[in-house]
């Protein structure tokens, strides 16, 4: 091969690269899911096993994932029973827990939630959780912020 | 010269070889495909891996779709709607840049051995 | 007063340095190998401080506080002082001096000894402005210390840096005779052997380092993988690929008088590529299972220092350029094939280099987080690697210069072999093992024919031979480890069944479980045992509790059935029942056995040459 082929030769690979990169660019887009999971509208409720309408829930609630084996779900449950007593109302998922340590849980620490669900891993999958704690904040049925591992003051000051 | 040109080929054609051999590397067992999930709260594991919560989880659900006729492909797709690129170890092949480096490096071998072999420069 | 000793050390060395300079560049008395030898002697002297210090528990410096615990035992009291980011960052220090020495009886001329003594007061620096181990802290009777991470507590991990650190510390020699090469355009033949043997010395260290590191994760870890491609694996990786096709294309400079520049070059990015290593490592800039604490000065200091060496090398090569000539080979010579094995090699690095710096890339530019593991590198190395060992097996009969005799073996064998691998296939109906069967069988065929009719040659040929076999028992046993390896998750409940079928119908049974305490930690083991009827292997994975920090460890248990592995993990273990992880490793053996054959065959070519 000639010498002066060369280097138009690797010039052109660049070029062709840099398009294709270009493009590939424009393709992937933030695709992270910010609707609610439908299965949480399909899921009865724990105690008094009816479903949850999502119209009636108003403009902006909040859904929490929380487990009885969990400790960093105890260090923000009275942030959770505060935000109870200004009338926020939390949808409770209770991810991957024994039935009577759950129930055992919520006796002795308090009921923050205004519907409570058990879920199987099915709805965490769905909503794409990482771990429990973590809380969605939900406006207009539209996911806008959501915050893993265990909430803090500043976090929900601007809701109290 | 005719030996040399035989064995040039011979490397043409291995080359092939390798190159049409990796369209074979499909995950075709649920197992395999575990390997290539990332444990999102671990560090560099995958869910094959781990035995974290998350992790069990995502096994079981995916064990679940997958028995419920959804094939590997389809459950990929899923997760990294779900979950974004990160969870797959397997990134998407529109990363050019990613994908492209070993066929660069293909091409990069090949102006090199045209440029020293004495052989290869006359063709 | 450790504290006081060893920060006024470090001063001491650094002025002791900048006079050695000041003397070298006036030349009013000329530098002799005496003022080299104290230099590096001062040098040595700080790291072994810190070693001294955590061997007595010296509660006065932060680092020992942070890192070690009172009641460790002395053997992990000595691996803490490597196992902080400020006490590795000495031990280089150490380790550069500690070649300059030796290296010293080898080697007098004072202008590459200057470099190595100034690569050396650059990470002195380092470590004065950003991670100065020396910090004193007021002692208390409370404070017993932090303690070394539990999963660092392992014998391996007490040898495991040392031996890579002296692997990547070791290619310095070879960065110095290269750099002093280019700059005085006196490529004799004697330094380009000079930079061979020390270029292999490093290979013996990075290659039994990097086994070693693996042979831990896989033992230590418990995740039944020995190879993860994490981050700071492929960061060891690519010095390791870029030495490799060093000590090839030394072969070819010395022998044939070409591929200079190009050997000299190789051997400025070999040190490169492993301070390159240290800083990502170090900087914590990508996630990996070792993770060390992030401090953003650390990062840009080691980028200077990559910077400084890069714009070296680049002066350099456009300085000299035009004192080579162009290499020409012909087809059919070894040149040409060492020049092939060299191109694989090098690119190689590249792809692991871009596919560990990807990610990074990734979510700064394209805001995109993406994972680059297994698959991607797997696509890659096949590619480019496979078709590497396939000539491996017939470049080392080719001669030099010209290849005039026909061998009329080599059609033959690949016929032989590609019967061989659609036998493997047939059999095992596997695409992998059959591919890797149908790479690797040249080379043992041809080593029996090789090795029949020439008996008698000497060492280099042999340990040649040896480290091309090993790459082949390597590359079978991985695959086969990969491809037929199987794991099943027991549960047993404690009332009902301590007894399990296995899918080879074997039968796993649970003989009793129990609580040791030990000097820093707690054991809890499962002694569980897997009969087939008459043979019965034992096995007793365990979970450890350590003080202070209460962390949890999983032990591996392992039993073995000549060339492959039971390997145990405990998963869980509650009151009522334990849950086992059993995974079956087959030719796993053969794989450790392959690395240190290796490891064996490298050390054959360096006491040869002494």
């Amino acid at each position: 091969m000639k010498k002066h082929l060369l280097l138009p030769l690797v010039g052109f690979v660049v070029l062709v690269f840099s398009v294709l990169f270009y493009f590939s660019q424009s393709t992937t887009k933030n695709n992270s899911k910010d609707e609610v999971s439908s299965l949480i509208f399909e899921t009865p409720d724990f105690y008094n096993n009816k479903l949850i309408n999502e119209n009636t829930m108003g403009d902006f609630y909040i859904i929490n994932f929380f487990a009885s084996w969990c400790k960093p779900c105890l260090a923000e449950h009275p942030l959770l029973m505060e935000m109870k007593k200004k009338d926020i109302k939390i949808i409770g998922i209770n991810f991957r827990d024994d039935e009577e340590n759950f129930k055992e849980w919520i006796n002795e620490h308090g009921n923050p939630f205004e519907y409570i669900l058990r879920d199987d891993g099915t709805i965490a999958y769905e909503m794409g959780l990482i771990g429990v704690p973590e809380t969605f904040f939900i406006f207009n049925k539209i996911i806008q912020k959501k915050i893993q591992g265990p909430l803090f003051y500043e976090d929900v000051e601007n809701y109290l | 010269m005719k030996m040399s040109k035989i064995i040039y080929k011979l490397i043409l054609i291995l080359l092939l070889i390798f190159v049409s051999a990796e369209s074979f590397a499909g995950v075709n067992e649920l197992s395999d495909y575990y390997k290539t999930v990332r444990c999102l709260v671990c560090e560099g594991q995958s869910i094959q891996e781990s035995d974290t919560e998350f992790a069990i989880n995502l096994k079981e659900q995916i064990q679940k779709k997958y028995s419920s006729g959804m094939s590997i492909e389809e459950i990929n797709q899923e997760l990294i709607k779900i979950y974004g690129e990160e969870i797959s170890f397997n990134p998407p092949k529109n990363h050019i840049l990613l994908w492209g480096t070993p066929l660069i490096v293909l091409i990069i071998i090949f102006i090199f051995i045209r440029n020293k072999i004495r052989f290869f420069r006359k063709l | 007063m450790i504290s006081i000793l060893g920060n006024s050390i470090i001063y001491i060395s650094l002025i002791v340095t900048i006079l050695f300079y000041i003397n070298y560049l006036t030349k009013i008395i000329p530098s002799t190998t005496v003022s080299l030898r104290l230099i590096y002697f001062i040098n040595l002297i700080p790291f072994s401080l810190l070693v001294y210090a955590f061997s007595i528990s010296d509660l006065t410096l932060l680092n020992v506080v942070e890192n070690s615990y009172i009641n460790d035992p002395i053997f992990y009291k000595l691996t803490s002082a490597w196992g902080s980011h400020e006490g590795s960052i000495l031990l280089w220090i150490f380790l550069i001096n500690l070649f300059g020495v030796f290296f010293l009886n080898k080697n007098q001329t004072v202008e590459i000894h200057k470099n190595i003594i100034f690569i050396s007061s650059l990470f002195i620096l380092y470590v004065l402005i950003s991670s100065n181990p020396f910090t004193y802290v007021e002692a208390n009777e409370n404070i017993l210390g932090l303690g070394l991470n539990p999963i660092l507590q392992h014998f391996l991990f007490v040898i495991h840096p040392p031996t890579l650190f002296l692997g990547y510390i070791g290619l310095i020699i070879p960065f110095v005779i290269s750099a002093h090469m280019l700059v005085n355009k006196n490529f004799s033949e004697k330094l380009f052997k000079e930079m061979l043997i020390w270029s292999k010395i490093s290979w013996f260290f990075l290659t039994g380092g990097i086994v070693l590191g693996s042979y831990w994760a896989y033992s230590e870890l418990g995740w039944g993988g020995w190879w993860f491609w994490d981050p700071v694996e492929n960061i060891s990786l690519i010095p390791w690929l870029l030495n490799t096709a060093l000590i090839h294309s030394l072969q070819v400079s010395i022998k044939s008088n070409q591929l200079k520049l190009w050997s000299l070059n190789l051997g400025l990015y070999c040190f490169i590529a492993s301070v390159f290593g240290t800083f990502l490592v170090r900087s914590n800039l990508i996630v990996s299972v070792h993770s060390f604490a992030t401090d953003p000065l650390r990062g840009l200091f080691l980028i200077i220092i990559i910077t400084y060496l890069l714009a070296v090398t680049v002066r350099l090569n456009i300085k000299s350029i035009s004192n080579f000539n162009e290499d020409s080979f012909n087809l059919l010579s070894r040149e040409s094939f060492l020049l092939l094995n060299n191109i694989f090699f090098i690119c190689s690095a590249l792809v692991v280099f871009i596919g560990t710096v990807y990610p990074l890339f990734s979510e700064m530019i394209l805001k995109t987080p993406v994972s680059v593991g297994a698959p991607y590198y797997n696509f890659a190395f096949n590619m480019l690697l496979a078709p590497l060992i396939l000539f491996m097996a017939f470049a080392p009969q080719i001669n030099w210069g010209k290849h005039e005799k026909k061998d009329k073996q080599i059609p033959f064998i690949i016929i032989f072999s590609l019967l061989i691998s659609l036998l493997s296939y047939y059999f095992s109906n596997n695409f992998y093992f059959a591919l890797s069967v149908f790479i690797t069988s040249p080379l043992f065929l041809k080593s029996i024919l090789v090795l029949k009719t020439n008996f008698k040659k000497n060492i280099s040929f042999y340990s040649q031979w040896l480290a091309h076999l090993s790459i082949g028992f390597f590359i079978i046993a991985a695959v086969c480890t990969e491809q037929f390896d199987y794991e099943e998750n027991l549960i047993f409940e404690k009332e009902t069944s301590n007894e399990i079928k296995l899918q080879n119908n074997k039968t796993a049974i649970i003989k009793n479980i129990k609580d040791e305490i030990f000097q820093n930690y707690k054991k809890i083991s499962v002694d569980l045992l897997i009969s087939d009827g008459q043979k019965e292997k034992e096995l007793s994975p365990s979970k450890n509790i350590y003080q202070p920090s209460g962390q949890i460890t999983n032990e591996v248990s392992t039993t073995n059935n000549l060339f492959s592995q039971y390997y145990a993990t405990i998963s869980t273990i509650e009151s009522n029942k334990v849950g086992i992880n059993l995974v079956y490793k087959p030719f796993i053996n053969l794989l450790w056995l392959s690395a240190i054959m290796l490891v064996f065959s490298i050390f054959l070519s360096v006491i040869k040459k002494r």
